[in-house]
């Protein structure tokens, strides 16, 4: 357990060092960007890979939270520091309105209503023009400020996301280890069971997408300051499908997989940007393989080889 | 125009982009009938049958029945190869793996996007002229040739199928895989095969979708299959998933619905029908229009 | 377990960053660094493409005269797909590429406003060869264009609709983005104000809508004498061949956006008779369009189109600004606010205060399958 809490500490310590170390600004823009999706991935796995409810809309709540707080510090000047979990509160009553009428759907059933859900949200986004100046999106949102410092610096938006990725990583381990996290999990795992050993699974499924929600609304509104721009088609269903595709390709209901998940999914083909044309096959592929070869994803993966080298090791 | 003739207008619009929605969301409905799997990939599928037929029509030698119908079996064909080096292997692994059969999907369709992007580029293709334009006028409402064929052989496709379907051994042992897959196997149906035949069928339509489109709008391009599959598949939903005459009259009503919308509502608006339908069908009525009564045992 | 997977992350990302030092292509040294970005892949592809050639065009021309200074200039090609977050990211990347003087970009309006904020802070210049929508306009210093705005062009096509041609009632069909919306309000102005009434304006989405037929049927029933178009040349030819099939052929009308050869490839007989605003023909008797058109077809084997004139042009101004401020992003800023009389294919560019350019448009129309000056019977 300690020896745990050291190597986190250890690999914290190293991704705060990161920005001194990329050169480049280019690719600490990639870091930062894979970083916000590291986040969106890990919170897209609390509904599926924790609570087991299938969820293809995720991009909508990001979308929500970066409208939110493009809107509030637009047009009411409001300070990024309230609009920011502002937007996740908004995102996650976004969450518990999807999570109500949902409840009597399952599988698969469920997983097209969030993908309905989710192009709603941005068809609205798109026509309501008198808010959301439809597709024209938001331009020059003003940049965070403490004090008289502005969060203006790549090096200062990605501590800012870095912070926002281990509240969140934390957050969600506190969860799972706790009666919310076994509820989920019974959930998960047989939901008719979990109902029969009278858990309350209406209440743990609306948590659960309320939450997820709100990581992506807060992640989203770190989109809205750091890209300074929000449109509609910013988080399209196509986002919402590699966003559920990162914990599955990682290792689902893990703390690392999503994380693993995002820089395979994300940085992968920005990394290959120099085949310009061709990156998305490779990424269309990887998909592939990666299931064909190992549905649990990476982790999985590396699961079924440590149990293999265990299960040799024994034999002999 | 009188209002009652507009508006029949639109609703003949609404009628021929039904037709072909509901060719489309044939494949969804009878692959999510027998494997309880969303083949994210049809709608990609569906473009790339369009490309196919333009590609035969460009060497010439084919007219536009004969480059449909070879675009068809070559759709197949690629529907096929698809099942089985894509979805296949990961059914291999057992029951509870569902959401690695999206991601193979989705890697799928992502895949079948950008290859027909390198290949044919990303402009829109027209398909030429190939088939006579008349324009018809029926009691002051304008009716092109084109909306005559499509209308003509998407139904005529339609009850090919539900013939095949209802008459012919393999459309019954299809029939019962879908009802329930462990007493076919028992029953010596060769699971596998029936998978494969369902998604040759439902390949072969999409194409003859694609083809029909490309003729109509005069426009091939990779991206086509995203929307028109987003829209096939609130059709397979809507009309009970599982049902082939649902997923069949959902369609049209999908295409009426959109049309109407956007001519009397939004026109910007106008995906978004399609997809408030998807969601109150999902909320007041799951099953869809017919219901389909299935068993245990899924693949 | 856990160790070992945390070593492995580590590493990835290490990794990862290792490439990233030697990722980027090392450029020749002492070459004037260009950036062009523009959707090469998506919707405007054709029209990126052809910015992309023009501006390669213009620096083969200079390169083979000796460059500038001696040095030679060397293109850096970024493709947006149209899409305002990839725009950013392109932006982010060749404005944090200390070796780019100044971007050539983007097409879409709204790439162009995605990029601008970055491009703005990082203190380089971005010249759009297609960005028509007046908001580019304030956005920012560094942001200039070589085309004019769509409040020109759409204000010199009501005119003509109007009161050069008489047709009163129109009816607008609009891509619902940017470049559509700034049009349709345009449009919504001046021809009432020209004495015109506007009897419909619909929404269609770029890329995505393939189906008019409901828009036609609501259209035909009003009974415009023309149909104003305030897209691309996709979704132009598409209207008009569907109008066509339903046996309904109003005067078409539109700006920069429809003025492509694509335009008459998909539309075919049934674009015949379009009218549109444009800034560049190859039957224009000025010789330095007429050398223009001449090395562009030795080169590319094609015509060029009106944004490969633009790509152009933008890449003159851009070298007018290395020679004469100097090889330095402010340096060329500074020159290019006072660029005045620098004539190039599409008219002559003079910077205005916000980095707008005017320019009087050709009229034209669509007539024996090719685009030819318009001239009334």
């Amino acid at each position: 357990m300690k020896r745990r809490a050291l190597l986190l500490v250890f690999a914290v310590l190293v991704l705060s060092a990161l920005p001194f170390v990329v050169a480049d600004p280019y690719w600490l823009h990639l870091l930062i960007m894979s970083i916000m999706y590291m986040m969106l991935a890990a919170s897209v796995d609390i509904i599926y890979g924790y609570a087991g409810q299938l969820n293809l809309g995720q991009a909508a709540f990001a979308a929500i939270g970066a409208y939110v707080t493009a809107l509030l510090m637009l047009r009411l000047h409001i300070s990024y520091w309230v609009a920011m979990p502002l937007s996740g509160l908004g995102a996650a009553f976004f969450g518990l309105l999807l999570g109500f009428p949902t409840l009597r759907l399952r599988g698969l059933y469920l997983g097209i209503a969030t993908m309905g859900f989710s192009e709603i949200v941005r068809l609205v986004l798109l026509t309501w023009s008198s808010l959301t100046r439809g597709p024209m999106g938001l331009p020059g949102i003003p940049s965070p400020t403490i004090g008289s410092f502005a969060i203006e610096s790549k090096t200062a938006y990605y501590y800012l996301i870095l912070v926002y990725l281990l509240i969140t990583i934390f957050s969600i381990q506190r969860l799972v280890n706790s009666r919310v996290g076994r509820a989920w999990i019974a959930i998960r795992e047989d939901e008719t069971a979990a109902m029969a050993m009278g858990i309350d699974t209406a209440r743990y499924k609306v948590m659960a997408f309320s939450l997820g929600a709100f990581f992506a609304g807060i992640a989203g509104s770190f989109y809205a300051v750091y890209i300074s721009f929000v449109s509609p088609d910013a988080f399209k269903m196509m986002d919402s499908y590699l966003i559920f595709a990162m914990p599955a390709v990682g290792g689902m209901g893990t703390m690392l997989g999503p994380l693993i998940g995002a820089l395979i999914i994300y940085v992968l083909p920005e990394a290959t940007r120099v085949f310009s044309d061709y990156r998305m096959l490779w990424v269309g592929a990887l998909l592939v393989v990666v299931m064909v070869s190992e549905p649990r994803g990476v982790l999985g993966g590396v699961a079924s080889l440590i149990e293999r080298s265990r299960r040799a090791r024994q034999e002999s | 125009m009188a209002i009652l003739q507009q508006f029949a207008q639109q609703l003949i619009n609404g009628l021929v982009i039904g037709l072909i929605y509901s060719l489309i969301a044939l494949g969804y409905t009878m692959v999510f009938g027998i494997l309880g799997f969303i083949n994210f990939a049809h709608g990609d599928v569906y473009m790339i049958g369009a490309f196919l037929g333009l590609v035969l029509l460009g060497t010439g030698a084919f007219n536009f029945a004969a480059a449909m119908l070879g675009a068809m079996i070559l759709t197949a064909v690629v529907g096929v190869a698809i099942e089985l080096v894509c979805y296949r292997p990961v059914r291999r692994f057992g029951k509870g793996f569902e959401d690695a059969m999206l991601v193979s999907a989705i890697g799928v369709s992502i895949f079948l996007e950008t290859l027909a992007q390198v290949i044919w580029g990303t402009e829109t293709h027209p398909m030429g002229l190939v088939i006579p334009k008349v324009v018809y006028q029926v009691g002051g409402l304008y009716i092109s040739s084109l909306q005559v064929l499509i209308a003509l052989v998407s139904i005529g496709l339609m009850i090919v199928l539900h013939l095949f379907v209802t008459r012919t051994v393999t459309g019954t042992a299809m029939r019962a895989t879908a009802q329930n897959t462990m007493a076919a196997r028992l029953m010596g149906i060769s699971v596998n095969r029936i998978v494969a035949v369902t998604f040759a069928i439902g390949s072969f339509l999409a194409a003859a979708g694609g083809m029909l489109v490309g003729a109509y709008f005069d426009a091939v391009y990779p991206l086509m299959g995203w929307t028109a599959g987003i829209k096939a598949f609130t059709a397979a939903v809507l009309g009970g998933i599982g049902s082939i005459p649902g997923a069949m009259l959902a369609g049209v009503i999908i295409g009426i619905v959109e049309t109407l919308g956007a001519a009397y509502i939004s026109s910007a608006f106008r995906d978004g029908f399609a997809f408030i339908i998807l969601i109150l069908t999902l909320l007041f009525l799951p099953s869809g229009l017919f219901r389909v009564r299935r068993g245990e045992g899924k693949v | 377990m856990i160790r070992r997977i945390l070593t492995v992350v580590l590493v990835l990302q290490f990794g990862l960053l290792g490439l990233a030092g030697y990722g980027f292509a090392q450029a020749a040294k002492g070459n004037l660094v260009v950036g062009v970005a523009g959707p090469l892949t998506g919707t405007s592809a054709q029209d990126g493409n052809d910015i992309k050639n023009g501006a390669a065009l213009a620096a083969d021309i200079i390169n083979k005269k000796g460059g500038i200074n001696g040095k030679k200039i060397e293109l850096v090609f970024e493709d947006d797909r149209s899409d305002p977050k990839e725009a950013a990211n392109v932006a982010n990347k060749l404005a944090n590429d200390k070796r780019v003087l100044a971007v050539i970009g983007h097409f879409n309006s709204s790439c162009t406003l995605a990029g601008a904020p970055i491009y703005n802070k990082a203190g380089v210049v971005e010249i759009s060869a297609g960005s028509t929508s007046p908001a580019v306009s304030q956005a920012g210093p560094y942001t200039f264009r070589v085309i004019v705005t769509d409040a020109f062009q759409g204000d010199f096509v009501a005119r003509w609709m109007v009161k050069d041609e008489g047709l009163k009632k129109i009816a607008i069909l609009y891509e619902n983005d940017d470049y559509g919306v700034g049009l349709k309000d345009v449009m919504n102005a001046k021809i009432p104000a020209y004495g015109g009434q506007v009897v419909a304006a619909e929404s269609y989405y770029l890329g995505e809508t393939k189906d008019f037929t409901p828009y036609i049927t609501k259209l035909r029933a009003l009974n415009p004498d023309a149909v104003f178009i305030g897209g691309l040349y996709n979704e132009g030819a598409l209207i008009a061949k569907q109008a066509a099939d339903v046996g309904w052929k109003p005067p078409f009308f539109g700006v920069d956006g429809l003025y492509s050869q694509a335009l008459i490839d998909l539309g075919g007989k049934a674009v015949e008779g379009t009218r549109v605003a444009g800034f560049f023909h190859t039957a224009q008797p000025d010789p330095m369009v007429q050398q223009f058109v001449k090395d562009y077809k030795e080169k590319y084997k094609k015509d060029p189109g009106t944004y490969a004139a633009f790509g152009y042009d933008a890449l003159m101004v851009v070298a007018a600004g290395i020679e004469k401020g100097g090889a330095d992003r402010a340096a060329i800023m500074k020159y290019l606010t006072t660029l005045k009389g620098l004539k190039g294919v599409t008219g002559v560019n003079t910077f205005d205060a916000n980095g707008d350019v005017i320019k009087d448009p050709i009229k034209l129309v669509v007539k024996d399958g090719k685009f030819q000056p318009y001239v009334k019977k």
